[in-house]
């Protein structure tokens, strides 16, 4: 384990006498820095766009990234094969402070209306509707204010609905799908029937009328006691002395019908050992091929199950190995056209298209490369602690 | 001396390790070599080995209804006195355990009632040679005595204008009867209590990250009291900081380390200074 360790230091700091200065003082002031403005000695930051969403568009030929580094959405409509090694250039990239694009995360496009919308999963609390030919500082066609902690988009084209997942109150919100500015959800999925616990992923099998919904099983539920135990409560019960349990459940996939509401029990779930499920992410139904895809992040591997898998059921294919250039999959897609399954991988600046039917140490058909080839990466997603481990001279930076 | 675009040199992620994917908080635990990490999604803290690596679990986990956290968002060790401290995001709380605390353990004592005034607590940090704890508050520093317990007052705070700090004061530190505070202004306004719109949610608030009133990583000594300016900062355009939220002392080298959520980076920045005695007030200067 190589340890970091302080660096031979040249530079003198002064201490500033104590008083703030406004920004438009700094603006004011001559070239020379104030004394507090001491450069860094050293950044870990990463130049290029970290790939977490991501969405297929086959009728219009089109690939759309979420980057949360950079904080913009990458279009891709050149899909080179597996190997090369420069940069994908990107057909283009939205980016810049007109465009509200923040820690993104879940992407999807909508053909249909030639939409993308992506997630703000901090602090931002929105969704972020582009058109599909914005480019670089554009305004956004719509901004939606959503509950903290939005992570997985689907677009419900029958309900003329947009879902959400909302991994910290264990919910899926639902709403109109031009909803805009500040508008209450149509309908909520919410309580403990649903078995929801920190939802990621999410996909709307409108053919078969259901919603797959990806949980990584961080669950706070509330609690009260009734005099007899403690008993599960509806998250908004007022009651003074509920109390939080905190549970670690396994990972799960939750199928609810495209209906449900409230505090409903999802149709199936797949949960268990044998499922291999390790912090899912992105989530996407073949319904073509009546498959459920999952961009398994713990494991760095893509997991396929029967559409209908229940219980503790084992994938029908695992793609995995080093081969396949899988490296903490955060986004997935299916091209319903071709069948190919598009994943983003957080850990090595690239996205990746496998043939539908792709096993094991696959190689993939095609590679996007935000990157050069081989570039590392710190793997931060709005780091937002530190800590200083003094006996291995190592810095710890919590996700 | 990690530097530009690096990899880290280990990784602790994946199911078996009960990491979440939203932690705020982390702490070292020189003296046992442990990490210490809250899970808020789970109401959990999670103790790992300090040599943890890859998917590996941690070595105890408190959690369960006795433990009364609530979203444990920040954590700080108190190495001298055996303690784990917790601040809540939501519970308005803080939670003392014993640093080898494990399962459905009850606290020590918890910092809980109106007095308090505690609100969002999004960090917080122990002094145990002086005995204190200060605590970052929704717009301001909290300062409790180490050992309170139950509903009681703060015994200080340092917030106002003078401060420089407006929204969310981050993650903390103290050295030396000084506390070391990432200020990070980015402006957070939620319209929603829980999945539901409240009532008063009209528009959309402005992009968090684009507040021009950026952030700084401040200095204050233990005594401050009140709307008082930082004795020192690192702030302005050629430090890099934007709406800084980490940050972690390494006195003995002289310098801070700085997470930047907007620069979605850590800095490091050398400031012996800011660690001598004699420059603890730069005021008197």
């Amino acid at each position: 384990m190589a340890k970091w360790c302080a660096g031979l230091l040249l530079l003198l700091c002064l201490l500033a006498p104590a008083g703030l200065v406004s920004f438009s003082e700094y603006q004011d002031r001559d070239s020379k820095p104030v004394p507090e403005d001491i450069p860094a000695l050293r950044m870990v930051a990463d130049p290029f766009p970290a790939l977490n969403g991501i969405a297929v568009d086959p009728e219009n030929h089109l690939v759309v990234a979420s980057d949360p580094n950079r904080k913009s959405l990458l279009l891709y409509d050149k899909f080179p094969p597996a190997g090369s090694s420069t940069a994908t250039a990107p057909a283009r990239q939205i980016v810049g402070p007109n465009t509200n694009l923040g820690m993104v995360a879940g992407v999807l496009v909508d053909p249909q209306h030639h939409e993308m919308l992506t997630a703000n999963n901090d602090i931002e609390d929105t969704v972020v509707v582009m058109p599909y030919d914005a480019n670089g500082n554009a305004n956004p066609a719509r901004v939606l204010s959503v509950p903290h902690q939005a992570w997985g988009l689907a677009l419900g084209r029958k309900h003329d609905e947009l879902a959400v997942s909302v991994e910290i109150f264990n919910a899926v919100v639902f709403y109109r799908r031009e909803a805009h500015g500040v508008e209450a959800p149509v309908r909520v999925i919410r309580g403990p029937k649903t078995g929801m616990a920190d939802p990621h992923g999410i996909a709307w099998d409108e053919l078969h009328d259901e919603i797959a919904v990806a949980s990584h099983g961080n669950f706070r539920g509330l609690y009260r006691n009734n005099g007899a135990g403690c008993v599960p409560v509806e998250p908004d019960d007022k009651e003074s002395d509920t109390v939080e349990i905190g549970k670690f459940r396994p990972p799960s996939i939750s199928v609810f019908s495209t209906d449900a509401k409230g505090d409903t029990a999802p149709l199936r779930v797949i949960q268990g050992p044998k499922t291999q499920l390790d912090w899912p992410m992105g989530i996407a139904v073949d319904v073509a091929r009546n498959e459920i895809a999952v961009a398994n992040n713990g494991d760095s591997s893509i997991l396929i199950f029967d559409r209908k898998a229940a219980g503790n059921a084992s994938p029908v294919r695992v793609i995995r190995g080093t081969h396949t250039g899988i490296d903490h999959p955060m986004g997935i897609s299916v091209d319903s056209v071709s069948g190919d399954i598009w994943v983003s991988n957080f850990g090595n600046h690239s996205a990746l298209a496998f043939a539908h039917r792709a096993s094991g140490d696959a190689i993939p058909k095609h590679v996007i490369l935000s990157a050069p080839k081989g570039t590392p990466t710190p793997g931060f997603g709005n780091p937002m602690a530190v800590a200083y481990d003094c006996k291995r001279g190592e810095i710890l930076v919590p996700n | 001396m990690a530097n530009g675009t690096v990899a880290p040199t280990r990784v602790i992620t994946g199911q078996n390790s009960k990491l979440g994917r939203t932690i705020h908080g982390l702490a070292y635990d020189a003296k046992h070599d442990e990490i210490v990490v809250p899970n808020a999604l789970a109401d959990a803290i999670l103790v790992f080995r300090g040599g943890a690596n890859g998917s590996e679990a941690p070595i105890r986990v408190i959690q369960g209804p006795h433990t009364e956290l609530v979203t444990p968002h920040s954590v700080s060790l108190d190495v001298e006195h055996g303690e784990i401290l917790v601040a809540s995001l939501t519970g308005k709380r803080i939670n003392v355990f014993a640093w080898d605390a494990n399962g459905d353990a009850k606290p020590l004592r918890v910092i809980r009632g109106p007095k308090t005034t505690l609100g969002h607590l999004v960090g917080l940090a122990v002094d145990p040679v002086r005995n204190l704890l200060a605590v970052a508050n929704s717009e301001d520093v909290l300062i409790f005595n180490r050992t309170d317990n139950g509903d009681v007052p703060p015994r200080g705070r340092i917030g106002g204008p003078h401060t420089g700090i407006t929204d969310e004061p981050w993650q903390m530190q103290f050295f030396d009867g000084r506390i070391f505070l990432a200020a990070s202004n980015h402006l957070h306004v939620n319209l929603y209590s829980g999945v539901q719109l409240k009532k008063d949610s009209t528009h959309v608030p402005d992009d968090p990250w684009l507040n021009p009133t950026l952030g700084f990583i401040g200095v204050w000594n233990v005594t401050d009291d009140g709307d008082i300016p930082p004795r020192a900062m690192i702030r302005g355009p050629f430090s890099g900081i934007l709406h800084p939220v980490g940050l972690a002392l390494n006195p003995a080298d002289g310098e801070i380390y700085v997470s930047d959520s907007v620069r979605n980076g850590m800095l490091t920045f050398f400031v012996p200074d800011f660690f001598r005695k004699e420059n603890s007030d730069s005021r008197k200067q």
